[in-house]
C-alpha cells in the first residue's frame, strides 16, 4: 500500500537555510515536510475548490463544450503495469494462502484466493481435521461474507482521541506510558477487556503480562456467550464436551442448533449429514426448540417447546430415561429439579424409548444458551444412557477462566480501573442493561476501543482504534477442536488497522514484527522454532496434532445435582428468546450488505429482524406480519415489528439480537430493532415474564425474499420416509407418473464436447445454511440491491434457498421445513433461449446455458419464461449508483468506492444495468479448468488428458456437501454417481426442459412409535393420494 | 348535378334495401364542403384546449420515458416474476385497438360493406395512431435502449443475426411492417381528398402543403384506375396484417411455457379481443367528433355507428367465449399448474385485475343485442369506454397476472404500478388524443371521395336492372 517517506534527518540549527521558517524550525515547516506538495502547490484549499479554480474550471468546461464536442469520446484510459508487482504473482492467476477467520465458536479454516495481491474469496482449508473426510473444505457464510468486510468503505480509518484525529505515533505513546505506569506500580487500574477469540497467542501475551504487571485486570466477554462456568463445575476446570454426530444413531436436541456453525462451533453439520444416506445407516434426529432452527429443519420429530420450558422438558425425558435404564442416579436428579410444564407423555416415552434402545450410539445435546440445569440434566442423560465416553467425549481445554463483563463493571464501580482497553466486542451496544455499562465506562479516566467500525463502543471511549481485519493482520486461533491455526495478512492494513496482538505485545514490551509475536508463540507450542516447521503452519494453515487433548469426562454428581436444584422458576405469561442472527451473528456483521441480504434461513427476511411470534399467539393477540409489539421485561421495553413465524412456540416471542444500530455506518441504517436492552444476561438466550402488547400503528414493511411457503400440492421438494424409500428407492421420480415424450420443437443444441456440465443438489443433507448463497455472491461479483427493492421482488441473488413448509395433516404441530437450493438449471432445452430476439443466451457444447451480457439488451421475455424464475434482471445500476439513490438517475453520483472494486472477482463481468444475468455453473472455473487441460495436454490428445480438479462456488462453501457438480458424461465422476441414486429426480421434469441439475429427494427417518409418526416425510402427500 | 339524375325504379329498391350512407339527400357538394369546412375554418376553441391538455399528457409521458432511459427499467413497478407489466400490457393494447381500424377499412372495403365509408378514414387514422403509441413500449421497455438495433436483421461483426425463433424478432417484424402498410393505405386513401383541399386552399401556404401532400393528384381517368388497383392492393395486404399482427403478438405468449401464456387458442384470442377493442375506440371516437361537428351527423349516421355496435357485440361475445374456454381448458387438462394459475388469477393478490376484466367483457357488450342500447349514442360512448377499459384489464390479466403464479409458489410475487408506469401508460393516450387531434385539424376526416361515390345516382349503373 502506499508508503510514508520520512523526510531524511536534519539539524536542529541549519546552517543553510531556505527560508526563516526552516531556520526558526517552526511547527508549519515540520508538518510540512512529510508532504510531497505544500496546500497551495497542490492548488486546493482545505475546503476544496477556490474560487479562483472554480471559475477556471468553469472557464474550461464551457469551452470544452462549444469546442470539445465534435471530438466527444471517451476518456483515454492507460493500463499501468506494477510497477512492483505483489509477491510470486503471475498476471491473471489466483495465489492461494491457508489462514483461519477468527470467530466466538472457533476457527473457520480457510483458504484464501488473491489476486494482485488482494485476498477475492475465501474457501474451507480441506486438509484440516475438522474437514477430514470431506475434500471441499467448506466454509459458512459468515465466512464467506468477511471478504466485503475487509474492503468495507465505512470502516474506522483514523485513530482518534476525544474524537481528534491523531497518528500511529500518539498511540504508540499512549500505550508506552500505559506500559510505564503498569510497570510503577505493578498494573494497578490497568483493564483489558478481550471477546472469545481463542488466541493462543492473546493468551501467551496475557500470561507475560500478568507476570510484568501482576495487578492487571484483565476480563472477557462476548455477546453471546456460553455458559462456561456451567461447564467447569460439572466436568471439571476447562474440560467441555464434545460431539461425534458421525457415530451417533439416535440425536436429542434440546433447544441446541448443532448444524449452525456460528452457533456450535463449525464442523459439525459434516458428520451429521454423513449418516443421512438411507442406503447407509441412516440417524434419526429428535428436535426439541421454541422457534424453527436449522436444526429443527432437519429433525425427524419436533416438538414446540418454550425455551423456558427445556428444561422441564429435558427433566422429562430424564425421567423415562431413568425409569427405563433403572439408573437410580438419573431418577433421582429428575426428581430434585423442580417441573412445571407437561408434555406430550408419548412423545417423551417414544423419544426415550429410542434413546434407549441406542446406548452408546446417541448424543442428547443443549443449546448453549440454556441454563446449567438444562446442560446437567443432559450430560445426565448421555451418562446414563452410556453415551458420555463414546459419543460424547470431552476435551480438556486449556482456556484460563477469566473476569467477566459483569465483574468488569464491580470493578469500574469500585474504581480500580484507571485505564481500560476494549481489544474485542461492543459491549456499550451488547452489555446487559442491568449492569449499566455505558455509565459505568464514562467514568474511567482513560478508555480506548479497538474495533473496525467506529461503533456505539468506540464513540464514548476516548481512544478509537480501527481494528486490523484478520485478512490484513498476524494473528492465530484454535477451531473448535481445539487445532491451532495461522491467521495470514493477505494485504497490508487499508486503514491503517492495529491487531489486538500488536496493542498487547507493546504493553508487553515485545517488539512488533510482522509475525514475531506469533511466531513466538508457535515456537512455544511446537516446540520447534525452525524456519521449516513455521513454514509448514503458514502453508498448511494448521499446526497439525494441536487440537485439545481429550479428556475422561467424569461428571461430578454433586455438581449436577446442585445446579438441577439452581433451575430458574418458570413463569407465566410470554418469554423473549434472544436468537443469534443469521445475517448478523450477534450485531458484529451488521455493517456487511451481503450479509444483510442474506435471507434468514428461516423467515426469508433480509434487512431486518422481526419478533417471531406462533401462528396461535398471532391469532390471540389479532397480530399479522408487520404489526408492531412492545415487549416489556421489568422496567426496559423493546419495539419491534412482528412476523407470524409458523413452527414457532406458544407464548413466546423470538428475536434476533444484533439489529437496530445506528448512526454507525450507512449500511445499518433503519435495520431492524434492537433487542439487546431486553436481555439480563449474555449467557442465557431466553428471558421470562414478558409483557407484549400490540401497538396500533401503521404495520412495518418487511422485505422477505419468499413470501409464499406452501407447495401448493406440487411435487417441487420431495421428501419420503426411510420405509417408503426402502420400498420404493426412486419414489421420488414415480411421482412424475408416466415420463412424458421426449419430443421437442425445437432443435436441440447439439452437446458434441466432450465434458458435459451437470449437478445434483441432495435435499437430505442440504440444512439450507447460506454458506452457498454467499459464496456465490462473492465469486460472481452479485450486487446488493437493499431492502427496498428486495421488497420490490428484485433482489439479485443466483441461488435462491426455497424453504417450503408441509404438513401433511395441516396443522402447525407438524409442520415440516425443507430448505431447497434453486439456481439456474441449465437445462438442455431451455425456455429462456428460444425466446431471447437478441441471441443473447445460448446453449454451448458442453451443456451451458450461456449469458451473453455484451449482446444482451434486456427484453427479459428470457425471464418470463424461465419456470423456475431464476434469472436477475439490473433493474437498475446497482454496481454503479448508491442504493437509496437508484431512483435519482443520472443525478445521483455516480461509481464504486475504490476498495469495493478490490473486492471483485477479476474473472466474472460485472454487470451493468438493463442486462440479465443468472448462475453460469461458474463458467469461470471451468474455463480455468479447461485451460489447465489444454495445457497440461500441449501436443497429446486433450480429451484423454484429465481435468485439473475445480468446484463450483457453491460446491466448495457447502459445509453438508450436498451440491455436487462436474462432468455427468464421465461414468466414474461424483456427480454421475449422485445422478445415478435412487432418490435422483427433475424438479418440473413435465416440461421437458431436461434441466441440468437435478434433485435428490429427502427421506425422513420417523420412529413409528412417535405421535404423528405418520405425517413425518409426507410433503407430498395430498388428499387424494393418502 | 344529381338533382338532374333520373331516379329510376331500381335505383331506389337497392336504396330501401340498404340505408343511404348520406342522409338527408345530400349532394356530392354539400359532402365536400361538409368534410372541408372541418380544416378550413376556424379552428375552433375546445380544440385549443383539447390539444394542450393532449399535449400535455403526452409530454409528461415522454419525461418519464426520457427519465426510465437515463435511469433504468426499476423506476417502473415491474419486478420478479413479473418482468413484463404495464410495458407490455400497453403494447398489447394498443397494437389490439388499432386492428379494428383496419378491419374497418380494409376487410370491409374488400367486402364492399358500404356501410363503413364515413367511418374508415378515421378508423385507419386511430390504427396509424395507436401504432404510434404501441410502437413506444418494445423499443423503450428493453433495459439497454440504445442496443435497441440488435433488434434489426444485421448480422453484427461475428456475423451473428437476431434469434429468428424468438417472437418478440417476429413482432418487430409484424409492428414494423403493420406501420408501414397501413400508413401507406391511409395516407394513399386520402391523396384525392388532400387534391380537394389543394384545389379549395385559399392561402399560399395551404396551397404549398397540401399541394405536396396530394403528390399531384389531377383526378385524371388513368390515375383513378391505377389508385384504385393499387387501394385494392394494400386493402389486401391490410387485410392479411389484420389476421396475423395480432397472431405474432399472440405468439409472444403461446410459444412461452409459462401458465396462462401457453394456450393455442391465443391468435383467435387476440385477434377477437382486438377487433373488440378497436371497435369501441371508433365508437369513442366518432360519436363525440359528431356531437362537436354537427355537420357531420349526415355522414355518420346512426345506422353506422349501430353496424360498429355489432361488430362490438359479435368481438365481444367472442372474446368471452375465449375466457370461457380458457377456464373449461385448465379445470380439464387437470393440469395443476394450469388449474393453479387460473384459481391465482382470481383468487390471488391481483386478482381484481381478472374480475374488473370479466365483469366488464362478459356484460358490456351482451347489452348491444338491444337496438335501444345500440341506438343511444351516449350510453354506446360510455359502454365504449367501459369496453376499452375491461380490455386494458384483459391485457394486463393476460400479461402480467400469469406470470405472478408460475410454476414455483416460492417465486410467486406481486406488482404494484409506479408513477413513472401511470404517467408513461397517459403519456401514450396523450400522444394519441394529440394525434388525432392534429388528424382532425389538417386533413379530411372522411373520404370525401367514396363517400360521393357511393351517393345514389353516382353509381356507374345497368339500365333495366337485369343482368
Amino acid at each position: 500500500m502506499k508508503k510514508i517517506f520520512s523526510h531524511p534527518p536534519r539539524d536542529e540549527k541549519p546552517v543553510l537555510w531556505r527560508s526563516l521558517e526552516e531556520r526558526e524550525n517552526t511547527a508549519d515547516f515540520n508538518g510540512s515536510l512529510g508532504r510531497e506538495f505544500s496546500d497551495a502547490a497542490a492548488g486546493r484549499e482545505a475546503d476544496g475548490l477556490s474560487r479562483r479554480d472554480f471559475v477556471r474550471l468553469m472557464g474550461a468546461a464551457t469551452a470544452l463544450t462549444g469546442v470539445g464536442l465534435t471530438g466527444c469520446r471517451r476518456p483515454e484510459a492507460h493500463l499501468v503495469p506494477f510497477a512492483k508487482a505483489a509477491e510470486w504473482t503471475i498476471p491473471g492467476k489466483f495465489l492461494y494462502y491457508a489462514s483461519a477467520m477468527p470467530s466466538p465458536t472457533g476457527a473457520v479454516p480457510v483458504i484464501v484466493t488473491t489476486t494482485d495481491g488482494r485476498p477475492v474469496k475465501i474457501e474451507g482449508n480441506p486438509l484440516h481435521p475438522l474437514n477430514s473426510g470431506a475434500s471441499n473444505g467448506s466454509t459458512d457464510a459468515f465466512a464467506q461474507a468477511s471478504v466485503l468486510d475487509l474492503y468495507d468503505p465505512h470502516r474506522s480509518k483514523e485513530i482518534t482521541h476525544d474524537s481528534l484525529k491523531v497518528g500511529r505515533g500518539d498511540l504508540d505513546n499512549l500505550l508506552a506510558r500505559i506500559r510505564a505506569t503498569a510497570d510503577s506500580n505493578g498494573g494497578e487500574g490497568l483493564a483489558i477487556l478481550v471477546g472469545r477469540d481463542h488466541s493462543p497467542t492473546v493468551e501467551r501475551l496475557r500470561s507475560s503480562l500478568a507476570r510484568q504487571f501482576p495487578k492487571m485486570l484483565w476480563f472477557r466477554d462476548e455477546a453471546i456467550g456460553t455458559n462456561e462456568a456451567a461447564f467447569d463445575a460439572l466436568l471439571g476446570a476447562g474440560v467441555r464436551p464434545s460431539y461425534d454426530f458421525a457415530k451417533a444413531d439416535v440425536i436429542l436436541s434440546v433447544g441446541s442448533d448443532f448444524l449452525n456453525p456460528s452457533d456450535a462451533g463449525f464442523g459439525f453439520a459434516q458428520g451429521f449429514a454423513g449418516r443421512r444416506d438411507p442406503k447407509g445407516s441412516m440417524n434419526r434426529l429428535y428436535v426439541a426448540e421454541n422457534h424453527y432452527s436449522l436444526t429443527g429443519g432437519m429433525a425427524d420429530h419436533r416438538l414446540r417447546v418454550r425455551a423456558s420450558e427445556l428444561g422441564d422438558f429435558a427433566s422429562a425425558v430424564a425421567k423415562a430415561v431413568a425409569v427405563k435404564t433403572g439408573s437410580s442416579d438419573l431418577a433421582s436428579l429428575a426428581a430434585a429439579r423442580p417441573s412445571t410444564a407437561s408434555f406430550d407423555s408419548a412423545w417423551i416415552s417414544g423419544v426415550a424409548d429410542d434413546l434407549v434402545s441406542a446406548k452408546g450410539r446417541g448424543i442428547v445435546i443443549a443449546g448453549n444458551g440454556l441454563p446449567a440445569d438444562v446442560q446437567a440434566l443432559v450430560l445426565a442423560i448421555n451418562s446414563a444412557l452410556g453415551n458420555l465416553g463414546a459419543t460424547v467425549t470431552a476435551r480438556q481445554t486449556a482456556v484460563k477462566t477469566t473476569g467477566t463483563l459483569a465483574d468488569l463493571c464491580g470493578a469500574i464501580q469500585s474504581g480500580s480501573v484507571q485505564s481500560l482497553l476494549i481489544l474485542g466486542g461492543n459491549p456499550v451496544l451488547t452489555a446487559p442493561a442491568l449492569l449499566d455499562f455505558p455509565n459505568l465506562l464514562a467514568r474511567v479516566p482513560e478508555t480506548l476501543h479497538l474495533s473496525l467500525f467506529s461503533d456505539e463502543t468506540g464513540r464514548v471511549t476516548h481512544w478509537q482504534v480501527p481494528a486490523a481485519h484478520y485478512l490484513e493482520s498476524w494473528g492465530d486461533c484454535r477451531s473448535v477442536d481445539g487445532t491451532i491455526c495461522a491467521v495470514q495478512p493477505m494485504i497490508l492494513p487499508l486503514w491503517n488497522g492495529v491487531s489486538a496482538i500488536e496493542i498487547l505485545s507493546a504493553l508487553a514490551g515485545e517488539k512488533i514484527d510482522g509475525p514475531s509475536a506469533v511466531r513466538s508463540t508457535f515456537a512455544a507450542f511446537s516446540k520447534d522454532s525452525s524456519d521449516a516447521a513455521w513454514q509448514s503452519f503458514l502453508k498448511n494453515g494448521f499446526a497439525a496434532g494441536t487440537s485439545w487433548p481429550k479428556a475422561s469426562p467424569a461428571l461430578s454428581a454433586s455438581a449436577v445435582l446442585a445446579a438441577a436444584q439452581s433451575a430458574p422458576k418458570s413463569s407465566d405469561g410470554f418469554e423473549a428468546v434472544f436468537l443469534r442472527s443469521s445475517s448478523v451473528d450477534d450485531g458484529r456483521y451488521a455493517g456487511n450488505a451481503w450479509l444483510q441480504e442474506t435471507p434468514d434461513f428461516v423467515t426469508k427476511l433480509v434487512w431486518d429482524n422481526a419478533a417471531l411470534v406462533s401462528p396461535a399467539d398471532a391469532k390471540a393477540l389479532g397480530i399479522h406480519d408487520g404489526d408492531w409489539l412492545r415487549l416489556t421485561a421489568g422496567d426496559r421495553a423493546v419495539e419491534a415489528a412482528a412476523l407470524v413465524a409458523p413452527g414457532h412456540a406458544d407464548r413466546s416471542v423470538s428475536i434476533a439480537l444484533g439489529y437496530g444500530r445506528k448512526g454507525v455506518s450507512h449500511v445499518m441504517e433503519k435495520v431492524g430493532f434492537d433487542a439487546y436492552p431486553l436481555r439480563d444476561s449474555s449467557t442465557l438466550c431466553f428471558r421470562s415474564g414478558v409483557k407484549v402488547e400490540r401497538l396500533t400503528r401503521d404495520a412495518y414493511s418487511f422485505a422477505r425474499t419468499q413470501e409464499h411457503e406452501n407447495m401448493e400440492g406440487r411435487d417441487i421438494a420431495r421428501e419420503g420416509t426411510l420405509e417408503t424409500f426402502r420400498e420404493e428407492p426412486s419414489f421420488a421420480a414415480a411421482m412424475d407418473g408416466e415420463a412424458s415424450s421426449p419430443a421437442s420443437v425445437y432443435p436441440n443444441p447439439p452437446l458434441t464436447a466432450d465434458l458435459q456440465w451437470g449437478m445434483s443438489v441432495d435435499l437430505n443433507s442440504c440444512i439450507g445454511c447460506n454458506a452457498c448463497l454467499v459464496a456465490c455472491r462473492a465469486e460472481n461479483n452479485v450486487p446488493v440491491v437493499g431492502k427496498d427493492q428486495v421488497r420490490r421482488g428484485r433482489d439479485m441473488a443466483w441461488i435462491r434457498i426455497d424453504r417450503w413448509f408441509a404438513s401433511a395433516d395441516h396443522r402447525e404441530e407438524n409442520l415440516e421445513m425443507i430448505p431447497m437450493a434453486v439456481m439456474c438449471q441449465q437445462c438442455e432445452s431451455a425456455p429462456c433461449e428460444a425466446v431471447c430476439p437478441a441471441n443473447a443466451t445460448v446453449h454451448s457444447e458442453d451443456g451451458l446455458n450461456l449469458m451473453a451480457y455484451n449482446r444482451c439488451i434486456g427484453t427479459r421475455y428470457c425471464a418470463n419464461n424461465c419456470p423456475w424464475k431464476v434469472r436477475r434482471f439490473n433493474w437498475f445500476d446497482y454496481n454503479q449508483r448508491p442504493l437509496d439513490e437508484l431512483y435519482f438517475g443520472p443525478l445521483a453520483p455516480k461509481g464504486m468506492a475504490d476498495s469495493l472494486q478490490m473486492s471483485k472477482n477479476p474473472n466474472v463481468t460485472v454487470r451493468m444495468r438493463g442486462v440479465m444475468e443468472k448462475c453460469t455453473f461458474c463458467i469461470q472455473r471451468i474455463e480455468e479448468a479447461k485451460i489447465g487441460r489444454s495445457v497440461a495436454a500441449g501436443a497429446s490428445d486433450v480429451t484423454k488428458t484429465p481435468l485439473p480438479a475445480f468446484q463450483t462456488a457453491c460446491q466448495q462453501a457447502c459445509p453438508s456437501g450436498s451440491i455436487v457438480f462436474g462432468n455427468i458424461r464421465d461414468p466414474k465422476s461424483a456427480v454421475s454417481a449422485a445422478k445415478a441414486d435412487p432418490r435422483t429426480y427433475s424438479s418440473l421434469a413435465g416440461l421437458n426442459t431436461r434441466p441440468r441439475v437435478t434433485y435428490m429427494a429427502r427421506v425422513r427417518n420417523p420412529n413409528p412409535a412417535m405421535p404423528g409418526a405418520e405425517y413425518v416425510g409426507a410433503a407430498n402427500r395430498r388428499p387424494e393420494h393418502a | 348535378m344529381s338533382a338532374t339524375l333520373p331516379t329510376e325504379p331500381d335505383l331506389q329498391g337497392s336504396a330501401s334495401l340498404r340505408p343511404p350512407q348520406v342522409l338527408n339527400g345530400r349532394g356530392p357538394l354539400w359532402v365536400t364542403d361538409a368534410v372541408c369546412s372541418i380544416v378550413e375554418g376556424k379552428t375552433p376553441l375546445w380544440w385549443y384546449a383539447a390539444i394542450a391538455l393532449s399535449g400535455s399528457l403526452a409530454a409528461a409521458g415522454g419525461a418519464c420515458i426520457l427519465y426510465m432511459i437515463c435511469t433504468g427499467v426499476g423506476v417502473w413497478g415491474s419486478n420478479s416474476p413479473a418482468f413484463w407489466a404495464w410495458d407490455i400490457t400497453n403494447f398489447i393494447f394498443w397494437v389490439s385497438m388499432a386492428h379494428a381500424g383496419s378491419f374497418i377499412s380494409a376487410v370491409l372495403f374488400l367486402t364492399r360493406q358500404k356501410w363503413s365509408l364515413s367511418v374508415s378514414r378515421a378508423a385507419e387514422a386511430m390504427t396509424v395512431f395507436a401504432i404510434v403509441c404501441a410502437g413506444v413500449y418494445p423499443a423503450i421497455h428493453i433495459g439497454r435502449v440504445w442496443y435497441v438495433w440488435f433488434l434489426a436483421p444485421i448480422p453484427n461483426n461475428f456475423g451473428m443475426w437476431p434469434n429468428f425463433s424468438s417472437p418478440l424478432l417476429w413482432d418487430v417484424f409484424a409492428v414494423t411492417s403493420y406501420l408501414t402498410v397501413s400508413s401507406l393505405f391511409w395516407f394513399a386513401g386520402m391523396v384525392p381528398d388532400l387534391a380537394v383541399l389543394r384545389d379549395r386552399a385559399t392561402t399560399r401556404v395551404r396551397k404549398f402543403c397540401y399541394g405536396i401532400a396530394s403528390l399531384g393528384w389531377l383526378g385524371t381517368a388513368r390515375q383513378w384506375r391505377h389508385y384504385e388497383m393499387m387501394y385494392v392492393v394494400l386493402a389486401g395486404l391490410t387485410s392479411v396484417l389484420v389476421v396475423t399482427v395480432t397472431t405474432i403478438v399472440a405468439s409472444d405468449c403461446a410459444t412461452s411455457v409459462i401458465p396462462g401464456w401457453h394456450a393455442t387458442i391465443f391468435p383467435f384470442y387476440f385477434m377477437v379481443g382486438a377487433v373488440y377493442s378497436g371497435s369501441a375506440t371508433v365508437l369513442t371516437l366518432l360519436i363525440p367528433l359528431r356531437a362537436l361537428y354537427p355537420q357531420l351527423k349526415d355522414l355518420i349516421t346512426p345506422a353506422q355507428l349501430e353496424k360498429v355496435g355489432m361488430l362490438l357485440l359479435m368481438m365481444g361475445s367472442c372474446v368471452g367465449y375465449v375466457y370461457v374456454i380458457e377456464l373449461f381448458n385448465a379445470w380439464y387438462s387437470s393440469n395443476v399448474f394450469e388449474r393453479g394459475a387460473f384459481w391465482e388469477r382470481f383468487t390471488g393478490t391481483a386478482s381484481w385485475y381478472a374480475i374488473t376484466c370479466l365483469s366488464i367483457n362478459l356484460t358490456i357488450p351482451q347489452l348491444f343485442w338491444f337496438k335501444r342500447v345500440r341506438t343511444c349514442l351516449p350510453l354506446v360512448f360510455v359502454l365504449a369506454i367501459l369496453c376499452n377499459v375491461g380490455m386494458w384489464f384483459e391485457r394486463f390479466m393476460i400479461v402480467t397476472t400469469s406470470l405472478l403464479h408460475d410454476f414455483l409458489p416460492s417465486a410467486w410475487g406481486n406488482f404494484h404500478p409506479s408513477i413513472v408506469d401511470i404517467v408513461t401508460a397517459v403519456g401514450t393516450v396523450g400522444i394519441f388524443f394529440t394525434l388525432f387531434l392534429l388528424f382532425i385539424r389538417f386533413v379530411p376526416i372522411m373520404s370525401m371521395n367514396e363517400l360521393k361515390a357511393s351517393l345514389p345516382g353516382t353509381q356507374p349503373h345497368h339500365s333495366g336492372g337485369k343482368h
